[in-house]
């Protein structure tokens, strides 16, 4: 878990690679690579690669990157973890390949020269990196499948640029700041910017699953080698009785956090009162218990205006620690405190969003502990089925199809309810759209997730971006390519392959890595990995067992019964209150998250992303 | 197997012009990879020229539905066809539909103000359904980029090429008396004098000519170039800069540009709006020092300080201070002109020709 960058002048015309330029990229993303940085050009100075290093796997200098193959052919700048890399290197041993590191970055160099880019399908972990094939001139960017890991790269069409973040890029001073309107338009839209584009025209995100080569004449397509909807259509295909649902989901989940606890430094917790990290803790708890390792460190968020009060979580997650024998550190926050990081938060935030915050702190948390890699229960929530759009988008969609085959109904009522809503009528402003948007799959999930819908958005931003934005990301198309290319899914599947593809990619998992790589902590999700997410049994099963329930059992001992009871309550945080208050809208007790969100989103694009500053 | 490239085209062997002579180097650059290209022009008149292996020209027709009709006909009988070629964006509507017929793929060129200019969505869509478009610059390929939605790879970049008369040499002691030039140091802007084209700068450096001959005692502008602007462009050189001060040469055929860039210490064309500015290439190729201007794509004609410098073109004083500080510098480095000679450029185009061709006939059968 580190910082990667790079620059790569493939055309004969393109002037050398700028160090400089490649220092101020790398730079600026010091806070990634507390343990070190380097920076290396190719002899002809056409290739640079840059890192960051925050060492979590072999310490020593062996480790250290840009790392070269022993043949000098390969050159490898990798941010992420490998997590079969064990099985990888025994295999590679035995087909005659030496190496010389306990890394796994050396693993990714000699599995490249065995394989080629289709390497990237044998990975299990997180990573984006550039690999430079000095005999083919090749440069290869790869990202994870489900886009744990950011990269970010601009080509001007002499020269390509990568880095894990995109101000970075920016940062090396070459690359422009006019506005993007798709990802403008998607921000406001969704809270945060949907893949592959950014808020900046010359920056885009080589999107999750994807690899990309550049060659003497460029940048080819990109190319995708996982598709979620596919994964999860072909998880579909393998039928399981009920019986063995409760089976495979506890295996699968064993499996996944074993693999998620490879690492040189100690591996610790995000802890709530919640059943997703509390399953992570148990199951941490009994593997270090079977090999015989120090107790586990579980850091839980508490905010200072909750003391004492029902909804604060740090009691109900000090019994789960205790069950475990975790080492408890609760981290409490006010509101003080979350003022005064507020710029800096802002600034660390690669790309607006509306989330990230609560990560933000429990990171903070967690490096004042003294910890560097923490496990998160990051995306239990979309491959079990906890969010309410499991139920809600198809009940929407089967209730309200019929009456989307109405011709001009839904704009009609929409436009008679909005006028109603402006009026004084107590609905959400959203609720006007649901007859023209409810009755299929990417319109009622875009009613379901979006901060704004469309009509709103000409009273926010200039209307002519709004045009174009909307023209060039197509939002209805670009939530349904999330379902497309599978064979067809049922309910629960369709709603994880969205949840998982958009949501958990462009917002959650986005917003873990800046947020996280702030403080210098690697957030490791075991509940975000394609080979667990095969393990797992079908949707349907995975719905008719109750899978959210499920994890509680797959500990030993089993979560406490007043977690489970608590997840019916439902969780709240002081921040949806602090976020609308910084956004100069009084709130008053009621904590309303998605009112929050709505102006907590206009205040984050206020602060100047691009150049010059839309509307 | 030989690729069969129809391509339409404004103009190409037998006419002049940037936009002409690119595309005669880019397909003596493909020819000589194989290709086997038909050339449809609009304008020039190949007739006594020899065309390089590969290559044929048919007549030039200027009439829309004239040319749209021929090429038509043209195409149906010069199948099959891998690739349709699209030399102007007023073409490529029909270029869309030649493709979709032939079931080829269709490579779009983009120079500069033919994109920078016609904002229809009809022309926008015709640009979007490319599979390749190339641009001369990475001016032209943002500038592209920002208005239709292409997937950012498929748009890529071939520079012009500079041509191998242009090296350095010798001045000529007797080109300078037959101009009658004096011994000061001498400007040269070479470009179209055209009302349309404006942009180019000369009246700028009439403007900074006064303040220039007060440091270079006997200093001269030389303009070549023709055009509907000369007159209008003659008058305002008298009254910013003094009758002396400027010569204007009218056209200078292509065969007499090395000598006059040889002769010269300083080129120097402060536009605005080049789409690459072939000119800046050739003078630098003969050893000449460059001052462009910022904006468009002349970037990438003067990509680094090895060149010459860009400035911006409505900055009077910012031109004297750059004139000055480059009239002392000498001349241009060989090899940091190098990369735009013809075997890189022809390695170039067979790289993107490839690249095409790796695509699958995405066109056929598409509404």
């Amino acid at each position: 878990m580190c910082g990667i960058a790079g620059i790569h002048a493939y055309l004969d015309v393109a002037p050398p690679v700028d160090r400089a330029e490649l220092k101020r990229i790398n730079d600026r993303m010091a806070a990634r690579g507390p343990d070190g940085n380097g920076l290396w050009l190719s002899g002809d100075g056409r290739t640079g690669l840059a890192h960051q290093r925050l060492a979590i796997i072999d310490l020593s200098q062996a480790g250290a990157q840009p790392m070269h193959s022993a043949c000098g052919r390969y050159t490898i700048t990798f941010n992420g973890e490998i997590y079969n890399y064990r099985e990888l290197r025994e295999g590679l041993v035995t087909r005659g390949y030496a190496f010389r590191s306990g890394s796994d970055t050396e693993v990714l160099l000699q599995l490249y020269a065995d394989c080629g880019a289709d390497m990237v399908k044998k990975l299990r972990g997180m990573f984006a990196f550039g690999l430079w094939d000095a005999e083919k001139r090749t440069l290869l960017l790869a990202r994870d499948a489900l886009g744990i890991k950011p990269l970010y790269w601009a080509d001007d069409g002499w020269t390509v640029r990568f880095a894990s973040q995109a101000k970075a890029l920016l940062a090396g001073g070459r690359i422009g700041r006019d506005p993007d309107s798709a990802g403008i338009v998607g921000f406001h839209l969704f809270g945060s910017v949907p893949e592959p584009f950014t808020v900046w025209r010359e920056v885009h995100t080589l999107p999750a699953g994807t690899t990309l080569t550049i060659d003497a004449s460029g940048p080819q397509s990109p190319k995708r080698y996982y598709d979620v909807a596919e994964a999860l259509a072909e998880r579909a295909s393998a039928r399981h009785g009920d019986g063995d649902g409760r089976r495979l989901l506890s295996d699968a989940v064993r499996d996944s956090v074993r693999h998620h606890l490879v690492a040189d430094v100690p591996v610790a917790v995000f802890l709530s009162a919640g059943l997703d990290s509390g399953a992570l803790l148990g199951t941490m708890a009994a593997l270090g218990g079977q090999s015989g390792a120090q107790s586990v460190s579980a850091v839980t968020l508490a905010f200072a205006e909750f003391k004492g009060l029902a909804v604060d979580e740090a009691p109900l997650a000090a019994e789960v620690a205790r069950r475990y024998g975790a080492r408890h550190i609760v981290r409490t926050v006010d509101r003080a405190e979350f003022e005064a990081d507020l710029p800096a938060i802002l600034d660390a935030m690669d790309l607006p969003t509306i989330d990230g915050i609560n990560t933000w702190f429990v990171a903070k948390a967690a490096h004042e502990a003294g910890i560097k890699v923490a496990l998160s229960g990051l995306g239990a929530d979309e491959c079990f089925g906890g969010y309410p759009s499991f139920a809600d988008v198809p009940r929407s969609v089967h209730w309200l199809r019929p009456l989307s085959f109405v011709p001009g109904l839904g704009p009609l009522v929409r436009h008679g309810l909005s006028a109603a809503i402006n009026a004084g009528l107590r609905l959400h402003p959203k609720a006007a759209g649901l007859l023209q948007y409810g009755g299929d799959w990417a319109g009622a999930y875009l009613l379901r997730r979006s901060v704004y819908m469309p009509w709103e958005l000409d009273g926010l931003i200039d209307p002519g971006l709004v045009a174009d934005g909307l023209r060039r990301l197509a939002p209805l198309s670009h939530i349904a390519a999330a379902l497309q290319g599978a064979r067809p899914l049922g309910d629960f599947d369709r709603v994880a392959a969205l949840e998982t593809a958009l949501y958990m990619r462009n917002q959650l998992l986005r917003d873990a890595d800046w947020a996280g790589m702030s403080h210098g902590v690697e957030i490791r999700v075991p509940y975000v990995d394609p080979f667990f997410l095969a393990a797992l049994p079908p949707g349907d099963v995975l719905a008719r067992v109750n899978a959210k329930d499920a994890v509680a059992d797959v500990p030993v001992p089993p979560l406490p019964a007043a977690v489970r009871e608590r997840r019916k309550t439902g969780f709240v945080t002081p921040v949806g209150r602090w976020l609308r208050e910084a956004a100069g809208t009084p709130a008053g007790d009621a904590v309303d998250f998605s009112a929050a969100s709505r102006s907590w989103a206009l205040r984050v694009w206020r602060n100047d992303w691009t150049t010059p500053v839309v509307a | 197997m030989t690729v069969r490239i129809l391509a339409l085209v404004g103009d190409a062997f037998g006419a002049r012009g940037g936009i002409a002579r690119y595309n005669r180097d880019l397909f003596t650059a493909l020819a000589s990879a194989g290709a086997e290209i038909l050339v449809l022009p609009r304008l020039g008149d190949a007739a006594g020229i020899a065309l390089p292996d590969g290559v044929r020209q048919r007549p030039a027709m200027f009439g829309k539905l004239r040319f749209s009709l021929v090429s038509l006909w043209t195409a149906w009988h010069f199948r099959p066809v891998d690739v349709v070629f699209c030399g102007h964006v007023f073409m490529a509507p029909l270029a869309v539909l030649l493709a979709r017929l032939l079931g080829a793929r269709y490579w779009l060129q983009a120079h500069g103000t033919d994109i920078w200019n016609d904002r229809r969505s009809s022309v926008r869509r015709a640009i979007e359904a490319a599979d390749q478009v190339t641009t001369v610059s990475r001016g032209t390929r943002q500038r592209l980029l920002g208005w239709v939605d292409l997937a950012p790879e498929r748009v890529r970049v071939l520079p012009n090429t500079v041509d191998e008369r242009f090296v350095p040499g010798p001045a000529l002691p007797a080109l300078r008396e037959r101009l009658m030039l004096g011994a000061g140091p001498i400007l040269l802007t070479v470009g179209r004098l055209a009302a349309s084209e404006r942009y180019k700068g000369h009246e700028l450096i009439f403007a900074a000519l006064p303040a220039l001959r007060a440091r270079f005692p006997g200093l001269v502008h030389v303009v070549a170039g023709d055009g509907d602007d000369r007159a209008r462009l003659e008058a305002r050189a008298a009254e910013l800069a003094g009758d002396a001060a400027v010569r204007f040469l009218g056209y200078v055929p292509d065969e007499e540009l090395p000598d006059l860039y040889r002769l010269a210490d300083l080129f120097v064309m402060p536009s605005a709006e080049e789409g690459f500015g072939i000119v800046y290439l050739e003078a630098a190729a003969c050893g000449l020092r460059v001052i462009g201007g910022a904006g468009g794509g002349s970037g990438d004609a003067v990509p680094d300080a090895r060149v010459g410098e860009l400035v911006d073109p409505a900055d009077l004083t910012g031109l004297v201070e750059a004139v000055a500080r480059l009239l002392g510098q000498g001349r241009v480095d060989a090899a940091a002109i190098e990369p735009y000679r013809r075997p890189h450029f022809a390695a170039a185009a067979g790289l993107l020709l490839a690249r095409l061709m790796a695509q699958p006939r995405r066109m056929r059968g598409a509404a």
